[in-house]
Order: C-alpha cells, then structure tokens, then sequence
C-alpha cells in the first residue's frame, strides 16, 4: 500500500518521498505519463501546433500549399491600408457596442421581472421558456431570420403591410444602409441564454433579507432596481457584457450566413474575412495575421472574462 | 425566517404587473416559432395566400419530404457528437484525475500547457489547422471533425473534471486505499461514478458546441450524406429555398433531437451551458 505514488495532498497514510533524485521520479510517474499522452499529443497536433503556425506564417505569403515565402510585417501592414478591413473593424465594433447594450439590458430586464415574482414556481418556469429557444440550432436562428427579414414574403414586411406601414417594407439585408442594423437584430426578442442565467443567478443570490429590509425602508421598484439589483449583480453584468464581446469578435457564422458580407462589403466583419481569405482567395498568410491582430485584441478581454467569471458564476 | 415571510407581506396581487410584461415577452419570444411550425403545414398555396394564420387542410406531407432529407443529417450529427463527447468524457477524466491527485515531474508544465489554450480563440487557428488536417488526408472524412472537436474541447472539460475531482475529500480515497484497491479500481469504481454529475456538464457543453459548430464541417466536409446538421441545414435551405412548407417542416424536425434532450436532463444542459463561459 505504501508504495504506491504519492497523492497530491498529504494523508495520513500516504508517504512521500521528498529526497528521491529526479530521473526516479520520473519513472515512477511513467503511468502517469501514459495515462495523459493521448490528450498531450491531441492538444499538441491540432492545438498548439495551428497556434504557432498561424503566428509563424502571418509573416507569409502562403497559399496553404507550396507557394510559402517570407514577406515580413507586409500583411500587418497591407491590414493598415486595407479599406475592408477597415470596413470590418468599423463594423464590428459599432455591432460590438450595440449587442454589448442589447444583450446586457434585455437579459436584465427579464430577469428583474422574473425575482420579482412571488412565485418561486412561477420564476423557475420563466426561466425555463426564456431558456427555451436555446434548443434551436444555432443556424437556425439565423435561418429563421432571415425568413423574417426577407423582402418578398418575410414577416417583419408582412407585419408591416399588416399593421398599415406597408410603404415602409424594405429589402432589409439587401441594403447597405439598413444591413448592419437588421444583423444587430437577429435573434432579438430571444434572450441570450448564457447573459440571461449568469444575471439571473447573480440576482438570485441577493439575499431576501435585503429586498425586505429596502422594503421597509419605502425603497420602491425603481430605487430597489438602482440602489441594490444594479449595484450587487455588477460582477455578473461585467461578465454578460464581457461574454457578448468576445462571442461578437470572433464568431462570424451569423454573418457568413445571413449576408457572406454583403451587400458589397457592408456587413464585413474581422473573423468573416480572415475566412474568406484563407478560403476563397488562399491567401493563408493574410488570414493568419488578421486571426493574430484579433487574437492579441481578445487576450486582454479572456484575462478579464477569467478573472470576472471564477467569482460571478457559482456553480 | 423573519416576521415578514412570503404570505405575511402580500398586498393583493403584486406579481400580476411582472406577469403581464413577462407574458407579453413571453409571446414575442415564441411567436416566430409558433409561425414557422404554422408554416410547416402549409403548401406555398396557402403560404402565400394566407400568411398569419393556421389553414386546413394540414400538408403533413411536408414532414415526410422533408424527413427524408434531414434524418441523414441527424443521424451524422448524432454519431460525431456522439463520439466526441465520450472520447472527451474519458479522456478528459482520466487527465483531470491524473492533475488532481498526483504529484510527478513536469505537472506544471503540462497543465499550463492545457489550460493556456483557453486564451487562444478558434478563430486565431482555423486557417493553418485547416491546411493541418487536410494534409494528414482527413479532409472530407469524420477524424476531421471528431479529432478536433475531441482537442479543443479537452482544453476546458480537463479543467473542470481537475477542479471536480480536487474537491472530492482525501478521506474516500483513503479508505478505498485501505480496501486494498489499485489506483485505477480507486478511478474505475470510486472517483468516475462519483464524478458522474460533472461528467454530464462536460458531455452538455460538449453536445451544444458541436452540435451548432458550422465553420469547421463548412470547411472540412463537402459530402453531402456525411454533413453533420448544422451544415446540413445551410444546404438544405438553399435546395428548399422556395417549398416554404417543407423548409419550416425540416426546420422543425432539426430542433427535436436537442429539445429531447433538453426536457430529459434540463438541470445539466443549463449547467453545461453556464460551463462554457470560461472559454468563449
């Protein structure tokens, strides 16, 4: 019994052995080198090795084939004067900004209605059909959006030929001065189901002793919502707005789907051109600097999303 | 609990305006759903006819050609979710355990060497993982989507299975140690099952995730009869793109797998959502 390998922390009847020189501690972890080579090689192949490869041939000019040479800082530098990148970056983070605010205040609100129910059965079935949408694959949101937002037969023209604003239908993606905007939109009633159960859960754990106390205090629905709900779910409203960010800046999927950047460059985004780079024009090289300039701009934002949700979401 | 507890306090009824907004949420949340299922039984007759409402007669016919299409979809995304999710539940166990209980040489290194990977965006690695995979011949095959899909979500489900098993008390171990059992009966018989409840976390956020993944097939499967869902649909709604009855009908029928499981295991599909805000 006592031969065997050291556990982590001390127990009473685990010995360790301190003093034993390094190559026999070596082997007698052989086991357990074993036991997690399959993950180390896995996340060495198609991990760390696309990581450095991405960093390494953003110095490229790689077609993802035979054609490989150095070129230097040129695409970081081609990026600068690049007018769709340019286009992209506007866009993104003018959508950034809008979903941040769209994705933090709705979820809120619906949850700021749900705790203030009476009802604990009532608020645990609210949540459930808010949550309900989360069954539908992802691109299917997209898909069904794109039903509402067509321009021959899509419910929001048909909504509003209904209601007697039929001169204000319009080819909603098809136009690049309302695209960016019925993109902001997509999924818009739904609530994002991730935001939603982190606010939720923060404003749960405010105690009832405290709503109580505010209460009695003549504290009203408004002043409760801004001197305590706001105020004690602050960790959680950072990580919602932390979590729409990153999700915004690299997910290009709504995009590619919805629109391909379109009309024009319009709806162009960062992550969408690195795609259509490397997969349309096999310029790898370029992809891979524009994949490592969003890398760098999201590091910051996963430091943060890290530091935040070890303390907001209780598990 | 206090003098003032649930009933003491009620004035008439003070839910009913909360009820009312989240009501009237409530409709706007599902009314593009219950369009689409109205839809769904329609000919494009009736479609275009009669936009708003239900029509008789229903065109469950719709079901049937679309099902024809989508099952195979269906079928490949459950087999490569399928998998992924057990290889990570296995894989993914074994490493944790191997990080929580055990002292060696290079621990350090090889657990940064997973959990820094959380900082490094999807994004950041698709081009040169693509040319990776195609150069190993696993383009167009389902190890281009399982091994990757298995590696990036090892990345996170390690670190959970880590934390979970570092909570579990020294105490049980002891005692099975005691028992006389070998290090891998004390993983086998006590540690896994006892990590079930974590297990199923991993297995959640490992379903949603591949189950919405669309860029990776996108570019990696061209076959059409070895497309997994999510990419299955992008085709089929362009081969459907005006036979809106059998569109929605298909649309319909792909929600169904997921919402099976959500009504099965709602507790560990929200916690297994919740889990994937560590890596977004």
């Amino acid at each position: 019994m006592f031969k065997r390998l050291a556990a982590d922390r001390s127990s009473s009847i685990t010995l360790r052995k301190r003093e034993s020189p390094f190559h026999l501690r070596v082997w007698r972890a052989k086991w357990l080198y074993l036991a997690l080579l399959v993950p180390v090689a896995l996340l060495l192949i198609f991990e760390w090795l696309p990581a450095f490869s991405a960093l390494y041939n953003s110095l490229y000019i790689w077609n993802g084939g035979k054609v490989h040479f150095y070129v230097g800082l040129e695409h970081y530098e081609r990026m600068l004067s690049d007018r769709t990148f340019r286009v992209a970056i506007a866009n993104l983070v003018g959508f950034v900004f809008f979903r941040v605010i769209m994705q933090t205040v709705l979820p809120f609100f619906a949850a700021e209605m749900i705790i203030n129910l009476r009802s604990e059965r009532w608020g645990y079935w609210w949540k459930i059909i808010f949550v309900f949408p989360m069954v539908v694959p992802t691109i299917l949101n997209y898909l069904i959006w794109r039903f509402i937002y067509n321009p021959q037969v899509g419910l929001l023209n048909e909504g509003l030929e209904l209601i007697g604003l039929g001169e204000y239908t319009h080819a909603w993606l098809g136009d690049p001065n309302t695209v960016m905007w019925a993109l902001a939109f997509v999924r818009f009633p739904w609530l994002p189901t991730l935001q939603f159960l982190i606010i939720l859960g923060g404003l749960q754990t405010i105690p009832q002793e405290v709503h109580e106390s505010a209460a009695i205090d003549g504290a009203g629905f408004w002043r409760r919502l801004f001197y305590i709900d706001i105020p004690m779910t602050r960790r959680q409203i950072t990580l919602a707005m932390i979590l729409t960010m990153l999700f915004m800046t690299q997910r290009f999927d709504l995009f590619l789907v919805m629109t391909d950047g379109g009309p024009g460059y319009s709806s162009m985004v960062p992550a969408l051109q690195l795609y259509q780079s490397a997969f349309h024009f096999l310029e790898f090289g370029y992809a891979s600097a524009i994949g490592v300039v969003l890398f760098v701009a999201m590091l910051a934002l996963t430091v943060i999303n890290l530091r935040v949700s070890a303390g907001a979401t209780s598990e | 609990m206090t003098m003032f507890n649930r009933k003491g306090l009620r004035l008439g009824n003070r839910d009913l305006p909360f009820q009312l907004v989240l009501i009237a949420f409530g409709i706007v949340t599902f009314f593009p759903l219950v369009l689409v299922v109205i839809t769904s039984f329609k000919s494009n007759t009736q479609f275009y006819h009669n936009f708003w409402l239900p029509e008789l007669p229903l065109h469950t016919g719709n079901y049937t050609s679309a099902f024809r299409i989508i099952w195979r979809y269906i079928v490949n995304s459950v087999l490569y979710s399928g998998s992924t999710i057990c290889l990570i539940a296995i894989i993914a166990s074994v490493a944790g355990y191997v990080f929580a209980r055990f002292r060696f040489p290079f621990k350090t290194v090889l657990f940064l060497g997973f959990i820094t990977l959380i900082m490094v965006p999807g994004v950041l690695t698709l081009a040169p993982r693509f040319v990776l995979v195609r150069d190993l011949g696993m383009v167009n095959t389902p190890f281009a989507l399982i091994s990757v899909w298995v590696s990036g979500g090892l990345v996170l489900s390690t670190w959970l299975m880590r934390s979970y098993f570092e909570s579990l008390p020294q105490e049980l171990f002891d005692a099975a140690y005691v028992d006389g059992a070998a290090e891998w009966q004390v993983f086998v018989y006590v540690s896994a099952p006892l990590a079930r409840p974590m297990i199923a976390t991993v297995a959640m956020t490992t379903l949603i995730g591949t189950w919405n993944d669309l860029i990776w097939p996108l570019v990696t499967i061209t076959d059409k009869d070895k497309m997994p869902l999510a990419m299955g649909l992008m085709q089929f709604s362009s081969d459907f793109e005006t036979d809106w009855g059998t569109l929605f009908a298909g649309y319909v029928i792909s929600s169904i797998p997921l919402l099976c499981v959500f009504a099965v295991a709602m507790r560990q599909f929200i916690s297994g959502l919740t889990s994937g805000s560590i890596k977004a």
